[in-house]
Parts: C-alpha cells; structure tokens; sequence
C-alpha cells in the first residue's frame, strides 16, 4: 500500500468506512492513527498484533463504545441514565470512540477532534505549528512563549479548562471508569475559549473487564504507580492504573493551567547516579510538591504566584493531593471534590485594574486586600460580595450558606445563583437568567429572566428590572421553590 | 522561574563519503530538514531535544555542536573521500564527554544520548579504535542504518544490536528513515520516565527497512 491509497475497513455493525493510508500515519504507544477522506473520522489501530487480536481488550472497547458510553443517550444505547442533553454536552468533551472496525483488523472509529483544539495560521511566529493539535503542554511548558498571543487565553479561561477537564473526569469516575492515562498528551486545550477535550478513551479501566496494559504518560503516572511498576503484572503490590491514579494526574494538569508549571519538578537532586535515577525518584517514590509547606528541598527560589493565592478551598485540595495524597492515594480528592471547588473559585474570579495585566483575571482572597497576585495592582473602588442562602425547609428566616460571589460589572448570573436544587454542571441549562451592572459605584442586578425574583422590600422584579444592591440588604433571588435568598456586603 | 528541564540529547552520525554524492546526500540534507520540522511540532520534543551532526568522510568531525532545536541551523554538507567510521565514534564519544550533562550533587543531568548512524560502506579507518572510545561513555540508544547494498551490516553490529538495513539509497526511503528518526525521538521525549537504566522502546522501523537480526 502506499501514502494517499484509499482502504476500506468495515465495522462490526457490517457498515464500511474509508480511509486514507499513510505509511507515516501519526502513531501513539499503542495506536496509529489513519483519516476517513473528508477528515471527520480517524481510524486507528493497533501497533502490535497481539493487541489487536486480544478478546479481553475488544471486550473492553466494545463496552466502551456502547453501555460505558456518555456521549450517546441511555435510549440509543449509551450511558445508564444518560439524556440526550448531557449526551450533546459530553460529546463536546470527550473524543469517544464510536464504532469498531472488525476487518482488515480490528480497530476503532473516532470523531476528529473539533477544530478549534488545531492551531491555525499565525499561532505561533516562530514555529509552523497550523493543523497540529493542541496538546495542553504547548501553554503550560516553556513552548509557551513560542505561541502568539491571542492563543494563550488568560488566567479566567484557564481556570475553565480546569473546570471542564474535572467535570469530564468526574462523569467518568461516575460511571466508575478510570482513564488511566490523563496527561498533557491526551487532553487538548483551548485557552481562547476555555474548553478541553479528553482524547485516547480506548485505554479507560472499565469495572469488572481485564485492565489495559498502560502505565501512563511521565510526568502524570501516579507516584506508586512508578515506583511499583517493576513488579510482575500478577503481583498484588504492584500499583495499576485506576481510579485513584487518575486523581493524581487531575490536579498535576489543573496545576499545571493554573501556574504554567508542574507540581513536581523543582531543583531537589534526588540522585547523582543518573538522570534516569533521580527522575524515577522524582516523579515515583521521593516525589516532593514544590510548593510543600512543611519541606522546601524541591521550591523553586523564584516560584511566583502560589496556590496560597488561590481560594482556600483550592489551596486545601492541592495539599490534599499532593501533600497528603501524594504518596498516600486514598487522601487524594475526587473529581467531584475538584469540580465543585474550581466552581467556587470562578465565582470568586475579579476582573484585574491593570490593562497590562497578563492574567487578566484573578481568584480575590480576602476581600479587605483585594489585590492581584499576578501584577500586584490594588483593585479601585469597592468589592461588593454576594452571599446566597437556602432558607431551611419549615423553618422560615432560618438560612443555610450556599455559597459566595465576588461581582462585577457584567457578571452573568445562571439558574445555580436563582435555585437551591440546581448545580453548575451538565444537566443546568447555560441560559443567562440575571447580569451584574456597575455605574458611578452603584451595583445593580438585573433580572434577564429568573422567575420570581424579589426586591429587598418584597416586591416582584419582573425580567429587564433591577435591584440596587445597597451593603447589608437581602432579597430573594427567587420567591418560588427552592428559590436562593442573597445578602450582599460591600467592603 | 528557572526551569528544570532535562535535554535528550540526539547525535546524527552521517556518513558523507564518495558514495553518497549526489541524490544520496541530497535526500540526507532533506531529511534533517524534515526531522528538524517534525521535533518542533511536538512540544515534548521541542522541549527536550538537543540535536547535533557528525559528519565522516576521510576524517571525522561534529559540524554541529549539541543545540536546541528552536537555535539549531541545518548544516552545509558535502560528500567525497573514505569512510572513517571508527574516528567519527571516537569524534562522538569526545562530544558526549564534553557536551552531556552528567548527574551530579549539584547538578540536573541530561537523558541518556540517543544516537542515530547511517553509513553506506564499510569503515575504512580503525573502527576498533571507536569501540574503544565509545565504551567509555553512556548513550541510550545507539541506532545503526546500513544504507544500499555496499553498506556492512556486520562492523555495524559490532557498534549497536540495533541495525536497520535500507536498500536503496532514494529520496524517499531516507525521507522514511528521518520520519522514523523523528518518531523514535518524539517518542523517547514522551517515555523518559519509566524504569531507571532500561533502554526506551522505539517504534517499528518504517516498511521497506529491514532489521538485522
């Protein structure tokens, strides 16, 4: 065969497909990858034949493609419980396979990924990097300065990709899948709008089907994972990829796009013998966060901005996972635990005062001291906090915390600001249901819809009203069911 | 903040002897442009790798000092005279010497060499004296591509276990051979973590190459 021949390949649904053969096809650890004509589709397969001829693997792909699958609805055969809606949003985060191929070999179909994760003209002026992917280290590693600007996004859209890439794995820790191979190489991202796609889902552990033989990728494979990964693949003590070795590599990537650095690599010397030695106990059994509070040996002299400058809550889970957790992989949190904080964070986000300001944005800390911790510019004028409370059912005047929001002008609020029983995630709707407006330091909320939003005074705020937000006032965000109540300090 | 990366350093042996004037050489000058456009559309690669080119014709010499691939210049090359192996492995083991940085206390060293022969002819010089100096350093993956049929699989083999035979110089079972040499690089870049001292898995050699058992 040779470059540019078309083959045809068919699925096991007895269905063909096309595709173009090129002799230097893009090839992974385990995989090479082919294009149907029109570019939509890519055809791998596998490198080694006794890979591709393993039933207990195409057991596991095939359950990947159908019961395990949250890109396709529980009625067309996808995910338990899955709806069309959150079927829609996850195709948009995950490149899941969506056929297998049983002949010339088998193999799998995936979708390309959208286009806005491959560079185009001009991302970069150094380097001619137009149709190449948009692998996360390209942003986050030394690359970064070889990329134009209007690539690189800023501190807010950053912070998005975290989020996205914890929901993501959250939806698969759900399902009790594992990918087990989270790394800069398999996560595609792009910083101008804030969105991750997690590729390479056909090595995902799937609960009760014989394991795939991947360790991972350096840099992200769980320290216990590394350090054990001599032992025999039969041997009890050896550490397999897994639930809780995806909740390493999660906060190494969400580290990595919140700081431009790894979590792990400081100027500690854990070996003179080799480089191979010292990496090995680098990244496996003697691996130190760079930030850990308690032993400075791998701190960087000149580290910046640190996760103390994040909210608290962030600052908690990063010592959760790579203090605690780090050699101890039943501390780490989940995904879920990462999601709901990342959240709290992007409601605590200010926009920074400095128009030269790289970041843009910043998580405000403590509202007595707003200041940015990327270019240290003090923010002008007041900061006005919202606060959100679920009155206690049966109790009435008696609210519980439901959160905190940092405004500003043009902030949008969602349906997670208006109602108790709805959460920021796959299932809310993405609908607009009230904005923040600024002038002359006067705060107003405007009413794009929240049914039943009342003004301090009780009286109805129909959509395209505003309520002044004057410090100490409280009124319902919705006077319905569930309805939040909001108090807003101004400091 | 200072970064802490390691290099991978590459090593390209290109045999520039009689033999290769013409398409051979040509194809060889095409092929580094190629690679080097390749490793900087991979960023864990462009983040690593280090590359530099020894040339041996009579004699041998480094025409390019171990350099950054975002700094590195393709080299003027020119064929004509004997082949002198053995010095260019002696002109290698100098520069890793002299170039690669070790582990220390103090100090972050590099990733083992990885280094990349190709030679259309036997050696015409005292390989033995190469040997000699190459045992007195440590590369990761010493590749050794016997190009056309007057290339001598067997002194390759007593450099390497791994030869790759091509039989035909052309333009383009070179160009596989760079592409082949860009994956194996990217994928070194990637897979530098595992198991201290193991040597890194390469992928298969391109169709058409042979392995020499």
């Amino acid at each position: 065969m040779n470059s540019g021949d078309i083959c045809l390949a068919t699925l096991e649904s007895g269905e063909t497909i096309e595709y173009v053969f090129d002799a230097n096809a893009p090839r992974g650890g385990m995989k090479h990858t082919f294009f149907t004509p029109d570019r939509k589709y890519a055809v791998q397969f596998f490198n080694n034949p006794r890979d591709a001829a393993n039933p207990q693997m195409q057991d596991r792909i095939r359950t990947i493609v159908s019961r395990y699958n949250p890109t396709v609805s529980e009625q067309n055969g996808g995910a338990l419980g899955n709806t069309e809606k959150t079927a829609d949003y996850f195709r948009a985060k995950f490149c899941w396979p969506v056929a297998i191929i049983k002949s010339p070999e088998f193999g799998i179909v995936c979708p390309t990924y959208p286009q806005n994760f491959f560079f185009g003209e001009g991302a970069s002026a150094v380097l001619n990097l137009s149709g190449k992917d948009k692998k996360s280290n390209w942003f986050t590693g030394r690359n970064r300065k070889y990329i134009s600007n209007g690539e690189l996004g800023d501190f807010r859209m950053m912070l998005r990709i975290a989020i996205g890439l914890a929901r993501s794995v959250r939806r698969l820790h759900q399902a009790g899948l594992a990918h087990s191979d989270l790394s800069c190489n398999n996560v595609l991202v792009d910083p101008r709008t804030g969105s991750s796609v997690v590729i390479d889902i056909d090595s995902l552990v799937v609960p009760n089907k014989y394991a795939p033989e991947v360790c991972g990728t350096r840099g992200y494979i769980a320290p216990e994972v590394l350090a054990t990964m001599e032992r025999d693949m039969a041997d009890p003590s050896r550490c397999l990829p897994c639930v809780q070795t995806d909740l390493h590599a999660l906060p190494v990537l969400i580290y990595e796009y919140l700081f431009l650095r790894h979590p792990l690599i400081g100027p500690k010397i854990y070996s003179a013998d080799s480089a191979e030695k010292d990496d090995f106990l680098a990244m496996g059994p003697m691996a130190t966060f760079i930030e850990n509070p308690n032993d400075n040996s791998n701190r960087p002299p000149d580290l910046g901005v640190t996760i103390t400058s994040l909210s608290k809550g962030l600052e908690d889970l990063f010592i959760r996972a790579f203090v605690d957790g780090l050699h101890h992989p039943s501390e780490r949190p989940s995904a879920m635990e990462w999601e709901s904080e990342l959240l709290r964070a992007w409601d605590k986000l200010q926009p920074c005062s400095n128009p030269a300001c790289s970041k843009r944005w910043f998580i405000l800390r403590d509202e007595n001291d707003p200041v940015c911790p990327f270019c240290g510019t003090r923010m002008r004028g007041s900061v006005a906090k919202l606060s959100l409370k679920s009155e206690m059912r049966g109790r009435k005047g008696v609210f519980r915390d439901k959160g905190e929001l940092f405004i500003y002008d043009n902030m949008p609020l969602f349906d997670w600001h208006v109602f108790s029983n709805i959460h920021n995630d796959e299932k809310a709707s993405a609908e607009m249901r009230a904005y923040i407006c600024h002038r002359n330091d006067m705060w107003l909320l405007v009413n794009n819809g929240a049914e039943g939003m009342l003004s301090p005074d009780g009286r109805l705020v129909p959509k395209g009203s505003a309520i002044e937000l004057k410090n100490g006032c409280l009124f319902r965000m919705s006077g319905r069911e569930n309805g939040l109540a909001a108090q807003i300090t101004i400091t | 903040m200072s970064d802490y990366i390691r290099r991978l350093p590459v090593y390209l042996l290109l045999d520039c002897s009689g033999s290769m004037a013409g398409e051979p050489i040509e194809a060889v000058k095409q092929g580094i442009k190629a690679l080097v456009s390749e490793l900087k559309g991979d960023p864990q690669a462009l983040e690593t790798a280090c590359l530099s080119v020894i040339t041996f014709d009579s004699s041998a010499r480094q025409i390019t000092p171990l350099t950054e691939l975002m700094l590195f210049r393709e080299p003027q090359l020119a064929a004509g005279g004997a082949t002198a192996l053995g010095a260019a492995l002696q002109v290698l083991a100098e520069c890793i010497k002299a170039e690669v940085r070790t582990s220390t206390a103090t100090q972050k060293g590099d990733w083992k060499p990885l280094v990349f022969i190709l030679s259309d002819g036997a050696p015409t010089d005292d390989l033995q004296a190469g040997l000699d100096a190459l045992k007195g350093v440590t590369a990761g993956n010493i590749i050794a591509c016997a190009a056309g049929a007057n290339a001598n699989t067997a002194t390759l083999k007593k450099i390497t276990n791994n030869v790759l035979m091509m039989n035909n110089l052309t333009a383009g079972d070179m160009a596989q051979f760079f592409a082949w040499v860009s994956s194996s690089v990217k994928a070194s870049s990637k897979s530098i973590d595992a198991k201290p001292g193991d040597a890194v898995q390469l992928p298969p050699p391109p169709q058409g190459f042979v392995i020499v058992p």
